[in-house]
């Protein structure tokens, strides 16, 4: 008898499936072109609290420190932007953290092209392989062990100096010193930098490069007039990142830097931090926004915004 | 039934007095039954600290006799001091419960705390009474912090590279011989009121003429010294990075115990001391305060002072505690009034109303 069977029973999932299109079925048939937009919810959110937080900085930095309380003075003042840009401490710091946002962003894009490159159009699968591991070996080791791990390497009894020493020369200063700085940056950002822009070259055809070799041009011609036009995309996000990062980084000036070398973020903790100056420590923290975002405008407006935004090269 | 009520733990100064004297004599006689009447215990308390040796002689020091007393768990919170002030302040201005029961912190930061308001008051507490003068914070009502013991900026070196003997003057870091091999902490504390001495001015220009220390710093800066924390000076000895610096003499020390060769001296323009503190901020649950006073409690027995500053190596505020054997007679240990001649300390006000701008001028000279 069918009485004796127990009642059939949807599964789990099924029954989920089902309450979810019941819900969804609230939102009114009219709104649906707007479904898609749904999913924007959570980064709205998320650059929403990133924009309140910045306006209480924004506040912050309008108020003086008072010295006898260690509190923000009530009245709106402009003191914490005169001193940090007046002060010819701060300017250096900005120019040196300008100056290696640059060069690190030039020469891990340099290093990074070919890279990525060979790891797209390598024929061999352990070649690839290779790579990719040497590639995301680096994000597996945090950028301040990498930091210290430079300081084992480059330290007075590291190992390049006691090579050095085997060979019957003189102990070279090589941490606690700008070009320190810069070379763990480097290495920090390479791995950024290639994966930035092998999707770019992933898109560029190997038909379009042998075509453009059939039409005569050597492999110097093509890499220059073809590769190198395509990949645009990828070297402006990636020269975004790179630089953004860069600009905004502690740890590598704070560990290689040997205490002289500060970056902004450096000064902006001994803002908030050593001086116990939150007003100044946000019109620093200011000041670098606004850099950052002068850059990325600027190199949006001449290069496009790159594989960030891709719209233009779907089509 | 109002909060207060509830809680039932709102402990005034007659309550907290009969508890803290069953503490004291009882945990001789009884240790578990000694608390049997106090407010309830929390799992664990947790103390800001620094870390390296001074975290370990903390431990071993205070936390550990304390958890052997009450059952209570230390937790050390290696925050560093200037992080941890902020969110102090934070937390207590938005009503929220502090991150940490009790802070060890520099007198000149805990000063500045207290002058916010967000330090409880310790004057009830039973250990105070027979400590050195040096336990009392100058120029603040009560105890909204305790100092627990004196330290000595000195001059480390390591004797290898002055082979006629200890330097003499402050003047050495400006020594070419030593370019690239000198250092200092990362604000300039522990020698801007020395270098005023060692630039030409006099103990009387601190703090209105700090010119001397400034041009001083500005020579200082073309031998390319290293700027760094507690932890880095140990590390930079350990490493061959430096030859001489200006740090305390539990770095120096602590160094020398993992079998460096590292000395130190005072040299003739002197050296700063300055006193570090405990202090524990409002905002606590009041049966988490009370045990938090406990501990700063224990921390001023005559037991924990001697291991604790014993391990450090520094002068404790218990009276009549003898220095370990390798710093009898140290510079770095004064015990006599006579041994602070040479030594230079700076009123906490002062320091409260200057350092920040020290710091200022000194990140100025060096980033610049």
């Amino acid at each position: 008898m069918s009485s004796d069977k127990p009642a059939f029973k949807y599964p789990l999932s099924w029954r989920i499936l089902d309450h979810a299109e019941n819900v969804a079925a609230l939102w009114p048939r009219r709104w649906s072109p707007l479904t898609g937009y749904l999913l924007l919810v959570p980064a709205l959110l998320l650059v929403f609290v990133l924009v309140i937080g910045l306006v209480y900085i924004f506040d912050y930095s309008l108020h003086e420190l008072d010295l006898a309380t260690y509190r923000l003075k009530d009245a709106f003042s402009l003191v914490n932007y005169h001193v940090a840009l007046k002060s010819t401490t701060y300017r250096t710091v900005v120019l040196r953290s300008l100056g290696a946002s640059f060069i690190v962003t030039a020469i891990t894009t340099v290093l990074a092209f070919p890279y990525a490159y060979v790891m797209v159009r390598a024929r061999s699968s352990g070649t690839r392989k290779f790579l990719l591991i040497s590639l995301f070996l680096p994000f597996f080791i945090g950028q301040v062990v990498r930091a210290y791990g430079w300081l084992i390497i480059l330290g007075k009894e590291g190992l390049l100096n006691t090579l050095l020493a085997s060979l019957g020369l003189p102990p070279a200063k090589l941490i606690y010193n700008y070009p320190a700085v810069v070379l763990g940056l480097i290495q920090y950002m390479l791995p950024f930098a290639v994966l930035l822009i092998a999707p770019a070259i992933t898109a560029i055809g190997e038909e379009i490069e042998l075509a453009s070799e059939s039409l005569g041009a050597d492999w110097v011609q093509t890499f220059r007039h073809v590769v190198i036009p395509l990949a645009k995309p990828g070297l402006v996000g990636s020269a975004v990142v790179i630089f953004t990062l860069t600009l905004t980084d502690f740890a590598m000036p704070e560990i290689l830097g040997g205490g002289t070398t500060d970056f902004i973020a450096n000064s902006i903790y001994d803002g908030f931090f050593q001086l116990s100056n939150p007003g100044l420590g946000s019109a620093l923290s200011m000041i670098l926004v606004t850099l950052g975002s002068v850059f990325v405008t600027v190199l949006f407006s001449l290069a496009g915004t790159g594989t960030l935004v891709s719209r233009e090269n779907v089509r | 039934m109002t909060r207060k009520q509830n809680s039932g733990q709102k402990l005034n100064r007659r309550q907290f007095l009969t508890g803290s004297a069953a503490l004291v004599g009882g945990a001789l006689i009884a240790p578990g039954l000694v608390f049997a009447s106090a407010p309830k215990k929390p799992k664990e308390i947790i103390v800001r600290a620094w870390g390296g040796a001074w975290g370990e002689a903390l431990k071993a020091g205070v936390a550990d006799g304390f958890t052997a007393a009450t059952g209570i768990k230390v937790r050390l919170d290696f925050t560093e001091d200037n992080e941890i002030k902020p969110k102090i302040w934070a937390a207590v201005d938005q009503g929220r419960v502090p991150p940490i029961h009790v802070n060890w912190d520099t007198t000149t930061n805990a000063t500045i705390s207290a002058l916010r308001g967000v330090t409880v008051d310790l004057s009830d507490l039973p250990n105070l009474k027979g400590l050195l003068p040096l336990a009392k914070p100058i120029g603040l009502k009560g105890y909204p912090l305790v100092n627990t013991y004196a330290y000595v900026y000195v001059c480390a070196y390591r004797p290898e590279a002055f082979p006629d003997g200890p330097p003499k003057s402050w003047s050495v870091l400006i020594d070419p011989k030593f370019k690239g091999r000198i250092a200092l902490y990362d604000d300039g504390i522990g020698f801007t009121p020395v270098a005023v001495l060692v630039g030409g001015g006099t103990r009387k220009d601190i703090p209105d003429n700090m010119e001397p220390a400034w041009q001083f710093y500005r020579k200082l800066k073309k031998n390319k010294p290293l700027l760094g924390e507690d932890a880095d000076f140990t590390n930079w000895f350990q490493n061959g990075e430096i030859d001489v610096a200006c740090t305390i003499s539990v770095n120096a020390r602590a160094a020398r115990q993992k079998g460096i060769k590292v000395a130190w001296t005072v040299p003739k323009e002197g050296c700063k001391v300055d006193t570090d503190g405990l202090w524990v901020p409002k905002g606590l649950p009041p049966n988490e305060e009370y045990w938090a006073k406990q501990f700063v409690n224990h921390a001023l027995t005559k037991e924990a002072q001697q291991k604790w500053c014993s391990m450090l190596g520094l002068p404790p505020v218990y009276p009549g505690i003898k220095p370990p054997p390798d710093l009898v007679g140290d510079v770095a240990y004064p015990t006599k009034p006579g041994d602070f001649k040479n030594l230079l300390r700076i009123p906490s006000k002062v320091l409260v109303e200057n350092q920040p701008k020290w710091f200022a001028k000194f990140n100025e000279i060096f980033q610049g």
